[in-house]
């Protein structure tokens, strides 16, 4: 019993990280249709880069993160006005493979750069726990887990409080009659990818702490990510939640009741079966198809 | 009326020839050379497996172009159809101890099955879930291959037996293998363009929606798209793991082959049949001179993936369109527009309906015995907050041509599509000639007689007027999938269909270069194709030259008189009344009356629905504003 509850446990603190990391996906597919596959790429990059940062100065690797999501909100404003304004408008299929070689240009940069070894960031507390009767709770588990919730709030709160949060809702349910009262698509654009990649400081800078990590793990992440989205229902924050939920509970139960290696198809089959039954994920809206 | 004298083909057909020959020579000299490369140069080893690596990613770029170029299915994990092959030769090569080039078939066979399965389940949507799930195949057997060591040795790989030839001919009967495979590739996709299988595909590429609408079941059509695209990689798998004599899971089922594949297919050409050759041959040969320069994979990667951006952003069309397009620009062949001959237009040719024989159809066809051919009863259908269809019920009789009228906005088009299943029905059930069909696909429901016409044009804008009006399917044959895209008969009777509308000498021209209202008429012939016993029309005079009005009019009659069954949603109050017998009126998702038109157009519930809740509404009765506009004519 302890065992699932401690399963169960471990299962929603990796689910909190995940959901953070699908949070911009869903964020930039809702509003833009864009399936930004170099999503993962980014999230590895800022992995190595607050490695590199930890281990030059021994900050913190999840306080590096207050520096990782100015960094990488004006990398994706600069990437949405460089690259991915220029295919507004074509289809979503070619913008999935434009972030597709974004990811594997990333990848091979950071192979050259820094190398194909296995890095991880290891703060003091990163195999500590803290311990409540019978139940283990990692300490850097919890850490990532309480970032991750933190800027989900943030993310919620900027999205229902503020006016530009309000606009990027706008467009996401509709673009064209938001732009009829006045909200400039393109800025909007630019704000959601830049918010989407801005999530990456955080997951990455949490990622270093509490996975090893290499320049192809990117395909890993990103597989898992986007399975969250499918799975909840593509564009929609509170399925990308609940898929998260589900991911990290199917990890951390197969890895206690079977084997870890195995945890990753356990996932899949629950998408698969998910799909089978609603073929548009869990609270995917099906697009009105009338013409 | 311009160029009498002149279909508006002969132009064309007139430059093409001498360039068609060009290529089919240059194409016959190319593979000559390539055929004989091996026996004037046999000691180029190197020169050689460049070659056969260039083969083999044509193979694969030209399979993958079958889903992602014609359907427009983006596949981002096809390399897991050749890891397939080449595992299932490995093991059973091993196990069996027989060459791996007898399990050739087996491979094709385990990549295709793999490919029906999850399409079907993926491809029963829409969107984009299917681009995400195929990078999660890829993975997914990664892991298997490494997790079912029992079977695959894990990451430890499996080493097959070497081949049983001589030393000394070192890769050439692979070179040739990879050759005969790519030959057959091409020849199979050049194939299935030519066949209604292949124009489904890409219908379904152009607007699934209106694929669905006009008989094609686009489900089974992915699904098969699929396992098309699949078949021949698993074959050249099967191939490659001996050619290899090594597998293992990161390398067999590589997600940088994917990307390679992806790049090849994109800067050749997606969706055309000669592009992804081009293609492969231009990738394996830069990629080859960049691994010599560089070595690191690191740099190859990046590489690569910039590459893979730069022809996105800036040749999206991809190599082989982009110079045609060229090409036929120096040569000054620009498809002339030719305008409507609103003479011929305007004149009745007389059409025979083809009714297909319904089982419960009454022993005389034409008989108007007033039997419900379509009820609605209680159909909701909400959009979030907005119950946009709110408990309608309606029935159409066989053989009338009903009205449906309504401010803007109140459910008409949308309950078009719950009939058409274009979207799901809430609540409620809707049943056409006796047979529920609610939760019938689209196609089934064209299949089933019903055909519809949309509010805007919905025509494939790429596809020639002819091409549209063959596209319909009226019911689905697996045998049908393999006949000629445009066959004899069918091309004779869409010359009819087109003739009957007044277009017949547009045949040849690209749909979307038709005016509005000739779009619409080329929609009609489409939906005529299907040999329909109940056509809805969504505003057949919306935007229409209003000389056209009284032909679309005098189309329906006529249409009618044979045994076609009408309902139609206009706004031209006045040509609803004169021609629509009965009429239904919606307002705000509820039927508020039904009846002759006369007693419809004096009922106060009716007048107060048009001026009470739409300001900008007219009065129908005096037949003032919007209703004249499009009368005056």
């Amino acid at each position: 019993m302890a065992q699932l509850v401690q399963a169960i446990l471990l299962g929603l603190l990796i689910g909190g990280v995940y959901a953070l990391m699908a949070s911009g996906l869903t964020l930039i597919f809702g509003v833009m249709r864009i399936i930004n596959v170099a999503q993962g790429a980014f999230l590895v990059l800022v992995a190595y880069l607050t490695w590199w940062i930890w281990s030059r100065t021994g900050t913190d690797p999840i306080l590096l993160s207050l520096v990782m999501v100015p960094l990488m909100f004006g990398a994706g404003w600069l990437l949405y006005h460089g690259v991915f304004r220029r295919i507004r408008g074509s289809t979503p299929s070619m913008s999935v493979l434009l972030s597709f070689g974004l990811a594997i240009l990333i990848e091979g940069a950071l192979g050259l750069t820094a190398g194909t070894r296995f890095r991880s960031a290891t703060p003091s507390y990163f195999d500590e726990s803290f311990r409540v009767g019978s139940l283990a709770l990692p300490k850097a588990q919890l850490y990532g887990c309480a970032a991750a919730v933190l800027v989900l709030g943030l993310l919620y709160a900027v999205l229902n409080r503020t006016w530009a949060g309000r606009a990027i809702r706008a467009t996401a349910e509709n673009p064209s009659g938001a732009a009829l009262v006045g909200i400039s698509a393109s800025s909007v654009a630019a704000l959601a990818f830049a918010i989407g990649t801005a999530t990456a400081g955080v997951g990455g800078a949490v990622l270093a702490v509490l996975y090893p990590f290499f320049p192809a793990s990117h395909y890993d992440w990103i597989s898992r990510l986007l399975g969250i989205i499918v799975l909840g229902g593509m564009g929609s924050l509170p399925g990308a939640l609940l898929g998260a939920l589900v991911l990290g509970m199917a990890e951390t139960l197969t890895a206690t009741y079977g084997s870890l290696r195995w945890s990753t198809l356990v996932f899949y089959i629950v998408i698969v079966a998910v799909l089978l039954l609603r073929p548009h994920g869990i609270f995917g809206a099906r697009l009105r198809e009338d013409g | 009326m311009t160029r009498r004298s002149r279909p508006g083909t002969t132009q064309g057909t007139a430059g093409t020839v001498p360039v068609g020959w060009l290529r089919r020579g240059a194409i016959g000299l190319a593979l000559l050379t390539l055929v004989l490369y091996p026996v004037l140069r046999p000691d180029a080893a190197y020169p050689q497996t460049v070659l056969l690596m260039a083969f083999l990613l044509a193979i694969m770029a030209v399979s993958w172009n079958i889903i992602s170029g014609y359907a427009g299915y983006i596949s981002l994990g096809h390399s897991a159809f050749l890891g397939l092959g080449a595992y299932t030769a490995g093991i059973l090569s091993v196990r069996w101890g027989i060459n791996p080039l007898y399990l050739v078939p087996a491979g094709g066979l385990v990549a295709m099955i793999t490919a029906v399965a999850v399409g079907s389940v993926v491809l029963r949507a829409r969107g984009h879930a299917f681009v995400i799930i195929t990078i999660a195949l890829l993975l997914a057997l990664q892991v298997c291959a490494v997790n079912f060591a029992g079977i695959t040795n894990g990451s430890d790989g499996i080493t097959l037996p070497l081949p049983s030839w001589p030393r000394d001919l070192q890769n050439v009967p692979f070179y040739y293998i990879f050759l005969a495979l790519l030959v057959a590739t091409v020849g199979f996709s050049a194939w299935i363009r030519r066949t209604k299988f292949g124009t489904g595909l890409v219908a379904i590429r152009e607007d699934e929606g209106k694929a669905a609408a006009i008989g094609v079941s686009t489900t089974v059509y992915k699904v098969l798209g699929y396992a098309a695209s699949a078949v021949f990689i698993g074959m050249a798998g099967a191939v490659y793991a001996y050619f290899l004599t090594f597998l293992n899971p990161i390398g067999a089922f590589s997600i940088v082959v994917s990307v390679t594949i992806v790049l090849a297919a994109l800067l050749g050409g997606r969706g055309t049949l000669w592009g992804p050759v081009v293609g492969a041959f231009v990738v394996q040969g830069v990629s080859e001179l960049a691994t010599v320069q560089s070595g690191a994979t690191g740099g190859r990667l990046v590489l690569l993936g910039a590459a893979l951006m730069l022809v996105v952003l800036f040749l999206p069309a991809g190599l082989v369109p982009t110079l045609a397009s060229l090409g036929s620009r120096r040569r000054g062949r620009g498809g002339a527009v030719e305008y409507l001959d609103q003479a011929a237009a305007l004149q009745v040719r007389p059409l025979e309906v083809r009714q297909r024989h319904w089982p419960d159809a009454p022993a005389d066809a034409g008989g108007r015995d007033a039997q419900p051919l379509l009820e609605v009863r209680g159909a909701v259908r909400r959009f979030g907050g907005l119950v946009a269809v709110d408990g309608v019920s309606l029935t159409v009789a066989e053989g009338s041509v009903t009205g449906l009228i309504g401010p803007n906005g109140s459910g008409k088009t949308t309950l078009f599509n719950l009939v058409t299943g274009a979207i799901s029905l809430g609540r409620g059930e809707i049943w056409c000639a006796g047979e529920r069909i609610d939760r019938l696909p689209p196609w089934r429901r064209a299949h089933r007689g019903l055909g519809r016409t949309f509010q805007v044009t919905r025509l494939f804008a790429g596809m020639t007027v002819l091409e549209n009006v063959v596209a319909p399917l009226p019911q689905f044959r697996w045998r049908s999938l393999a006949a000629d895209a445009v066959s004899g008969p069918e091309a004779a009777r869409a010359r009819e269909l087109l003739d009957f509308v007044g277009l017949a000498r547009f045949a040849d021209q690209a749909a979307g270069t038709l005016s509005y209202g000739q779009q619409k008429l080329v929609e009609l012939a489409q939906v005529l194709m299907l040999e329909p016993r109940l056509i809805l029309l969504d505003e057949p005079a919306g935007g229409v030259n209003p000389s056209l009005v009284e032909r679309i009019a005098a189309i329906v009659r006529d249409l009618n008189r044979q045994g076609i069954t009408f309902l139609v949603v206009e706004h031209n109050i006045p040509l609803v009344l004169r021609l629509c017998d009965p009429v239904a009126v919606l307002s705000a998702g509820r039927l508020i009356a039904q009846g002759p038109p006369d007693l419809v157009r004096a009922d106060p519930v009716v007048l107060e629905a048009y001026l009470g809740v739409d300001e900008a509404g007219f009065e129908p009765a005096s037949g003032s504003g919007r209703g004249t506009t499009g009368e005056s004519g």
